[in-house]
């Protein structure tokens, strides 16, 4: 089977396609930036984007990703002409308001804020907590979590304009 | 981990704490130090071999170790490291260690990075008295075979504070050695030298001048200085007490930091591991079954106490695992009730860990005016988000594991007991971590990943589910907590406090010491009373054994005891009609002490516009602590909305002595606050028939960003030395919050989590 991840193509046995993406990602493609806190859905660690929209990978069978478009945060920064990485606004943000402790939980913020920004670049305080309030983090980092997205909603603006 | 092990690792560690103790010769083949009695000098010889080995690609440098706690000019060397020699073993056991090659600055040290950022503010210390330029020097985990011995690991708020001097006195001799050496190198005299940003230049004339790289190149030789040379002022400091950029976020937010569930090797496999459904089970049999021809399935592991599945897949590992045929003996019956039952105070059965004036005389004196009231809490979760997880990989008699730990060294002793290895065969490497919180300190994980790797020769990666880790870790113990007091007006003439809880530290000590300490200093932290201005005060803690696993957790009994003692004196200021704040300010000595309580309790205050107007069905309460010698202050705003409670605000005022870094102290703040929040919301584990009934976080929710109130921290410096942050910051929310409770509605609510009455 053909996954597109991070607009690369990468191919991976179909055997068993029912499999959680979340494994096929991270010990199959080795791209383990995207985590595991649960595997039933609820803490939001191993959110990653299909086709723009978030979705949990630990409860998201391969079949269901074939075709389609994925986005980890392997494929946030870019790279400039010199060959320098480019941080995405969402990760300039977070680096800006020191927001990560562990950091565990902040690929799974990461990607739930891009998608809210992608759909609102001018995303309310509330529309910020209801987007965000499915992704636990235990080491308590949700008032800076709430300050940076609201940034990189800000960056992202002046990026597009 | 077996609790036997456990206990023997201790053991070990208090071991290697007291010959760190002694004064040092080093005295590996590889390196000399050479006391030079007719000059005075102590000489450091490196020989070839060590010198160039140990710096791999650099090829020259110079390595001083540092011990915890040493007197000035007691330095212990290290040689240049490499695998024959090392430094692990080294007399003396240094706990750290920097290395200065031509590529730049390192500092090798035993402390995980947890998320509390220790790493950048060791490298503020190091970077300051070396006077590096912020980017020239990097903060390392070291192996253990490489690293050097630390038996306690991280932990318990401590490692600012016990490296802070001897980090500073290590670094200012390693500067003061490249001085010297390039003072003969330039022809200058070493009183004529200036050091800025990794460069040493003639004070007159500036184009003679070597940076670190070009001092140590060629050099074998090195004279260190008899005593610690002079540290910088407070008032000459760059990077101490600067709000600097955390060093492992960019990393961390790339995706490419390393954590133990993300480690791989080449030819890995994957394990899973037998489980009972209770508590205190343990394996009648087990037997292969159908497990060994399930697709996937590479191996299976039986040993006496021991079931797992090596596969090629984790999925592939688990339902091999569901195949095996493994009978248990079950443990049957016990209930939270039972647990509540047995934990639960018997008047004055505890033992004393806290007697000023004579509080049994006074309350007796005046028994009929005692006020009194107890609280509970529950037993709880961890629920850092990175289950344990564990690499490892046995090649004959050697073993090598990559794990996410507070404590290596533990975890080393704990595995070479396991796989009956030599320790200096056992290289334990700890990873970054997703959170610890207390329950990373067991060698659980990296044993059955050791266990699943000597069967059949590969690297095997044990990585737990939430379940697992949930129910076969250990749990925040039970707490019972009950108050007595007598007022004299509005003065508090006497105060005892008695603690029931379940073990927090014994469960770490081996027996012996458990008696030597006779009551768990870990489940009666912050039970003692320190308004220091009431005469009688007394404090007795009861330990409560249950029959599941209980242990460290953030700020051990911190949070349990503080919303007890701080709900209490909010009891007692409303029985004296005297306002909280006021209430506490009066009952503080004219001590050091009650000054800096004085500082946070005015401070949070001011922040919190105490006593000032609040929006309609708004109130406030107000509560204090202190943990490591850390001073801690909070109000919380509350209000009720649907018949829940909200808290909208926390203002915490935080005296940890000398603030490091402050937007690094201010996060861990918020951090433990929130963290304190869930717990005061919604955080209970249940027992049903000796099971633990917690099997995710559908049954075990965490508070989220939508009850995440503003949080405002205001530091409150004091003093030259700096105290822990980690874990403070977890004591007075709960009974701030609870105080506030009662302000608005008159309920006073004593248990955690806090439920209204209907
Ligand atoms: S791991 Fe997928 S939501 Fe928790
Ligand atoms: S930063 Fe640790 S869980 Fe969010």
């Amino acid at each position: 089977m053909n996954l597109t991840i991070n607009q690369q193509d990468f191919s991976v046995s179909d055997e068993d396609t029912t499999r959680p993406l979340l494994w096929v990602l991270r010990d199959e493609l080795g791209l383990s930036a995207t985590k595991f806190g649960c595997g039933a859905g609820i803490c939001g660690s191993c959110s990653v984007q299909v086709d723009g929209v978030t979705m949990r990978s630990c409860v998201t069978p391969l079949v269901a990703v074939e075709g389609k478009s994925i986005r980890t945060v392997e494929g946030l920064a870019t790279e400039n002409e010199v060959g320098e990485e480019v941080l995405h606004p969402v990760q300039e943000a977070f680096i800006k308001h020191q927001v990560p402790q562990c950091a565990w939980c902040m690929s799974g913020q990461m990607m739930t804020a891009l998608s809210l920004i992608e759909k609102n670049n001018d995303p309310s305080e509330e529309e910020i907590v209801n987007a965000m309030s499915n992704n636990y983090c235990r080491c308590g980092c949700y008032v800076r979590i709430k300050t940076a997205v609201k940034e990189a909603a800000t960056l992202m603006q002046e990026q597009e304009a | 981990m077996s609790k036997k092990s456990k206990k023997d690792a201790t053991t070990e560690a208090s071991v290697e704490a007291a010959v760190a103790s002694q004064d040092v010769v080093n005295d590996t083949s590889d390196s000399v130090e050479v006391a030079d009695k007719k000059s005075k000098k102590r000489r450091w010889r490196m020989s070839r071999r060590g010198f160039l080995v140990g710096l791999g690609i650099t090829g020259v440098g110079a390595a001083l170790g540092l011990k915890f706690g040493v007197p000035e000019g007691q330095l212990a060397l290290a040689g240049m490291l490499d695998d024959a020699a090392a430094p692990s073993n080294v007399k003396g056991s240094p706990v750290a260690w920097f290395e200065v090659g031509t590529e730049g600055t390192t500092l090798y040290m035993p402390k995980v990075e947890m998320g509390q950022g220790v790493h950048t503010a060791l490298k503020q210390i190091a970077a300051e008295e070396l006077e590096l330029p912020w980017d020239a020097i990097q903060v390392v985990s070291s192996p253990t075979t490489r690293g050097l011995a630390d038996g306690f690991g991280t932990g318990g708020s401590s490692t600012v504070s016990s490296l802070f001097t001897p980090l500073r006195e290590t670094a200012a001799t390693m500067r003061e050695m490249l001085k010297t050496k390039a003072a003969e190198k330039l022809s200058v005299d070493v009183a004529d030298l200036k050091v800025e940003d990794g460069v040493v230049f003639a004070a007159a004339d500036s184009s003679k001048k070597l940076s670190y790289a070009e001092i140590v190149s060629g050099v074998s030789e090195w004279d260190v200085p008899k005593k610690a040379p002079a540290l910088k002022a407070q008032s000459d400091f760059k990077y101490v007490g600067k709000p600097m950029q955390r060093v492992d976020f960019k990393d961390k937010l790339t995706g490419k930091a390393m954590y133990g569930y993300d480690m791989r090797k080449e030819g890995m496999l994957y394990g899973a591991v037998a489980r009972p459904e209770s508590f205190q089970a343990t394996m009648k049999s087990a037997e292969v079954g159908a497990a060994k021809s399930q697709a996937g399935v590479v191996d299976v592991v039986i040993t006496e106490d021991f079931a797992g599945v090596v596969a090629t897949s984790r999925a592939a590992a688990y339902k091999g695992v569901e195949v095996l045929n493994v009978v248990w003996d079950e443990h049957s019956g016990f209930s939270t009730a039972d647990a509540m039952a047995l934990c639960t105070v018997e008047d004055g059965s505890g033992l004393t860990v806290q007697r000023e004036g004579n509080a049994p005389k006074a309350l007796k004196a005046d028994s009929a005016k005692v006020i009194q009231a107890e609280y509970r809490t529950p037993m709880a979760a961890h629920s850092h988000l990175e289950p344990q997880a564990a690499l490892a990989h046995v090649q004959g008699d050697k073993l090598e594991a990559w794990v996410s730990t507070q404590a290596p060294f533990v975890v080393r002793d704990d595995l070479a007991e396991a796989m009956g290895f030599k320790k200096e065969n056992v290289d334990v490497t700890a990873t970054f971590l997703g959170g610890g919180f207390g329950r990373r300190l067991s060698g659980k994980v990296a044993i059955e990943a050791a266990r699943l790797s000597q069967a059949t020769g590969k690297p095997v990666h044990v990585g737990w589910n939430r379940t697992e880790e949930f129910k076969y870790g250990y749990l925040r113990p039970p707490t019972h907590n009950v108050l007595k007091a007598t007022l004299n007006g509005s003065k508090i003439e006497a105060m005892e406090h008695q603690v029931a809880s379940g073990d927090v530290a014994f469960p770490f000590f081996p027996e012996f010491l458990t008696k030597v300490f006779g009551a768990d200093f870990g489940a009666w932290r912050g039970a003692t009373n320190f308004y220091d201005g009431i005469e009688n005060r007394r404090t007795l803690s009861q330990r409560v054994k249950l029959p599941f696993d209980t242990g460290w957790w953030r700020g051990l009994g911190l949070l349990a005891n503080t919303f007890a003692q701080e709900s209490f004196m909010d009891e007692l200021a409303n029985a004296a009609g005297v306002d909280a704040l006021e209430f506490r300010l009066e009952h503080f000595a004219a001590s050091e002490d009650g000054q800096r309580f004085r500082g946070v309790l005015t401070k949070a205050a001011e922040m919190a516009d105490w006593g000032g107007s609040l929006p309609e069905g708004h109130a406030q309460g107000i509560a204090c602590s202190t943990d490591v010698n850390t001073k801690v202050a909070q109000v919380a705003e509350v209000s009720i909305e649907n018949g829940k409670i909200r808290v909208h605000k926390i203002s915490c005022a935080m005296d940890c002595g000398l603030t490091i870094n402050p937007d690094g102290a201010a996060a861990q703040a918020q951090g433990g606050i929130i963290m304190s929040l869930s717990s005061v919301f919604l955080e209970k584990v249940d027992i049903a028939d000796s099971r633990i009934q917690i099997n995710n976080f559908d049954s075990y929710p965490l508070i989220t960003m939508r009850d995440a109130p503003e949080i405002n921290v205001e530091m409150v410096d004091s003093g030259p030395e700096p105290f822990g942050v980690g874990e403070p910051p977890m004591g007075p929310t709960a009974a701030a919050v609870a105080n506030a409770v009662f302000a608005l509605t008159g309920q006073r609510l004593r248990e955690l989590p806090l439920k209204l009455n209907a």
